[in-house]
């Protein structure tokens, strides 16, 4: 008994050596330094140019201050366009997506080869920017809210299929199981037993995507798709900064307003 | 009429794990079979095999008109929808009506679009609103399932079965998520159902004297295999060990359960 | 107990049928929804018959891009993207750098209200610009290289990084931050010991996702005049030169993956405290399955 508690007591008092993290985190901050170094040769970093650069542009700033409300008249078709662009690429996208996630859930498809290539063109679908998108799209369609369209489209297919079918991998199989003892085909099931449970999930994620696309129409147009984004690549290059300023505001404000307006719908929804 | 007949089925689960082996049993028409015993010794397998939800590995499973081994897709569905299945945690989709989840016994005989529209045959809803009516629910019908107690839930899980019409009901520890005096609602429920619609009904039951005093037949299992198969009062105290490897105590019945 | 009996004696009230209930709201709503969808598609006099061909132009333009693509052109491509990431990198360390000191500022257990509303109100404000208008407005500026590109991430992520960082402050467990405070730590002692070890994981996490992010975003930026994979990619299109910008395509979505896996993966480390497996989809059993997986004891 007395000997036992020797030996409890003697382990409790020997000093631990300190364990050795160290080597680690210098290798790891090491290999980040490298990679900042590399970055930054890469991009060239040249303070002084910017100063220089910068006592030119005092006027751009001086400009860009002051916007040119007159102005606005002009870009009221554009804005439309923009905030049309949204609604629409949110419906079409968010109706397409719906039954996709169903086949790209492990809960609702019991396919394993179907469900991986889903995923995997999903995947691939988020690695390519929208606007990228939108540029090729442009000179496959033409100018014009179409292209835009389209780009968002397929875009938010990428996302809210990723989104929802998470949302269904997590939801209790339960009554899917008991659908199918019923004799309900996998769809049947899915559609009857599981859709119901993951509603608010996919309402929250429709107006998520809603948010993300009034950002990208905003900006869409500026390789040729539709929107306010036409509007900046012309101002922009012809040095219009007056009326720059302006659009930004209008972005600043149509963001705002329209991103209350999802939190409200949200709220209503959910 | 759907006798149920095992012939030395065995099942083999993809794990390793024997979940039945060489079981062999006659279920005519009818029925009221109690199933009891440890948990993991089988009972569960034993209900899941008779509508395909776990396939059987060896041996013959005929149920009515149906062959369980080569029974699959469109076949396998038509089983399903003459057998039906009650669960231990209900099952329901929550975020829906009662209504709705009722429906779902109707899927098999409702056309894809129907379904997908949630536009449901006239004869259907009316089929939904009678099962609720006989299990006394039908008030809740366009309630949220998730507004209803623990008991009302099972209830409208019943309701479902009997929207299938089914010629068998098996229930898979419908009691275990319950409190006693609900618990005994749910099995005059099922008793009912026997009785009055003729339907066999095969439920699995941790607590031995709810099988004694609502089950005809009692089936004891262990370790995958039937050890007793006879009426509920031969089950006396050396049955007991033979099914739970000891001698009974207070955690094996419900009442004396009930009173702790 | 008493109330599970009664609800499933009490049977009068419950075998009464109901009429289907009407929800207003709800109808009011689809059909305000339905409303905005419905003036949002006429006011954009889309022309559809464009649509019509597409699948056709769709396949047309897919076969010209990479079938195959133009592999002489994987070098330049693989360059100009390695720049674009090189962006990426830079802008979300200067995001950090300059968003991480002003987050403690921002949140409510560390700072006074007069400080830390007014920082939130900036975040708000640089949250709601699009990365490409910030970018167009600091071009404006500083003129056209990819470090001002850099620049333009940096002040893009800004508002992100910072809400990010405020509310994982905000979130941290105040017990060792009472604990901390107790020893009479001053505000740096407090940030170090007291936030930083419970905060750390979930905020090196949102950085990695800042540079998922950014990485996309820097792509875009060259198609302004940044440089980078945007800009090459502009020029092929303009030019028409479509199995040039197969071959881009092809680069942005295998480097864009890889970095997402690999960033993916060190995330899932840092928040799970262990690795997973890059593109696994790892098998899930059902929850309510009851199958035994164990031999009873």
């Amino acid at each position: 008994m007395t000997a036992i508690g020797a030996l409890g007591a003697v382990t409790a008092n020997v000093r631990p050596v300190k364990p050795r993290q160290r080597g680690k985190v210098v290798a790891t901050l090491l290999v980040l330094a490298a990679i900042t170094v590399w970055a930054g040769l890469g991009v060239q970093i040249d303070l002084p140019e910017i100063v220089a650069n910068f006592s030119n542009a005092v006027g751009n700033v001086v400009q860009l201050t002051q916007p040119d409300y007159g102005f606005f008249p002009k870009t009221i078709p554009a804005l439309v366009e923009t905030v049309d662009m949204a609604v629409i690429a949110t419906v079409i996208g968010s109706a397409i997506s719906l039954p996709i996630a169903f086949f790209a859930s492990r809960a609702t498809n019991p396919n394993t080869w179907l469900l991986m290539g889903l995923r995997f063109v999903m995947n691939l679908i988020r690695s390519i920017p929208d606007i990228l998108l939108a540029a090729i799209l442009v000179a496959v369609v033409g100018v014009g809210a179409l292209p835009g369209i389209m780009a968002l489209v397929i875009f938010n297919i990428g996302i809210i299929v990723k989104l929802v079918s998470e949302a269904l991998d997590g939801e209790d199989t339960g009554p899917h199981e008991a659908a199918l003892a019923a004799g309900a085909s996998w769809l049947k099931a899915g559609r009857s037993a599981m859709l119901p449970q993951i509603l608010p999930a996919y309402a929250s994620q429709v107006l998520y995507t809603f948010e993300i696309n009034i950002r990208a129409s905003t900006v869409i147009g500026l390789v040729g798709a539709g929107g306010l984004g036409i509007l900046i690549d012309n101002v922009r290059s012809f040095f219009r900064y007056h009326e720059l300023s302006l659009i930004i505001l209008e972005i600043l404000l149509l963001v705002v307003l329209l991103e209350s307006f999802s939190a409200w719908l949200r709220k209503r929804l959910i | 009429m759907a006798d149920i007949q095992f012939n030395h089925v065995g099942v083999k689960y993809p794990n390793g794990f024997v979940g039945l082996s060489d079981v062999t049993l006659d279920i005519p028409a009818g029925s009221m079979v109690g199933v009891v015993g440890l948990s993991g010794a089988g009972k569960s397998t034993l209900i899941r095999s008779i509508n395909g939800l776990v396939p059987i590995s060896s041996g013959e499973l005929n149920v009515g008109d149906h062959r369980l081994s080569n029974a699959r897709g469109r076949e396998l569905r038509q089983l399903r929808s003459e057998v039906g299945m009650i669960f231990q945690s209900f099952n329901l989709a929550r975020r829906t009506t009662v209504l709705n989840n009722v429906l779902m016994g109707r899927l098999h005989h409702t056309s894809a679009w129907r379904s997908l529209l949630g536009a449901w045959q006239h004869d259907d809803v009316e089929l939904a609103m009678s099962a609720l009516e006989r299990v006394e629910i039908v008030s809740k019908a366009y309630e949220k399932a998730s507004s209803l107690s623990g008991g009302q839930q099972q209830r409208v899980a019943i309701a479902r079965t009997l929207a299938q019409q089914p010629q068998i009901v098996l229930a898979d520890e419908p009691v275990a998520s319950l409190d006693p005096p609900t618990s005994h609602v749910v099995m005059r429920d099922l008793q009912r159902i026997n009785a009055d619609l003729g339907i066999t009904v095969i439920v699995n039951l941790h607590f031995l004297d709810l099988a004694r005093t609502y089950c005809t037949r009692l089936i004891g299992m262990r370790e995958g295999r039937v050890v007793f198969d006879g009426a509920g009062a031969d089950a006396d105290e050396r049955v007991f060990e033979s099914i739970y490897g000891r001698s009974l105590t207070a955690a094996d019945v419900l009442e004396a359960k009930a009173e702790l | 107990m008493a109330g599970t009996l009664t609800d499933t004696s009490s049977a009068p009230s419950l075998t009464n049928r109901p009429d289907k209930p009407v929800s207003w709201p709800s109808r009011l709503l689809w059909l305000l929804v339905t409303g905005i969808a419905l003036a949002a598609y006429f006011s954009a006099k889309l022309d559809i018959s464009a649509l019509a061909d597409f699948p056709a132009q769709a396949w047309k333009y897919l076969l010209l891009m990479f079938a195959p693509p133009n592999w002489g052109k994987l070098g330049e491509a693989f360059t100009a993207m390695v720049l674009s990431v090189q962006m990426a990198w830079i802008g979300t360390l200067l995001g950090i750098a300059v968003s991480f000191p002003l987050s403690f500022f921002a949140a409510a257990p560390l700072a006074p209200r007069w400080i830390s509303w007014p920082l939130r109100g900036v975040f708000a404000v640089l949250r709601a610009v699009p990365e490409v208008v910030t970018a167009i407005l600091i071009l404006s500026v500083t003129g056209l290289t990819p470090f001002t590109g850099a620049l333009a991430l940096a002040v893009g992520s800004i508002g992100n990084l910072g809400k990010w960082g405020y509310e994982t402050f905000e979130a941290v467990d105040r017990g060792p931050l009472e604990a901390v405070r107790s020893t009479g730590s001053g505000a740096v002692g407090l940030m170090r010991w007291g936030i930083w070890p419970s905060a750390s994981a979930e905020l090196l996490s949102l950085w990695l996702y800042r540079f998922e992010i950014n990485v996309r975003a820097s792509a875009i930026l060259g198609l302004i005049g940044a440089g980078g994979i945007g800009k090459m990619l502009s020029d092929n299109v303009q030019f028409r030169n479509w199995d040039a910008v197969g071959m881009l395509l092809l680069v942005v979505i295998v480097v864009t993956m890889i970095i997402d896996q690999l960033s993916g993966a060190v995330r899932h480390r840092l928040i799970h405290g262990r690795w997973a497996v890059p593109f696994s989809t790892a098998r899930r059993r059902p929850r309510s399955s009851k199958l035994p997986v164990e031999v009873p004891a």
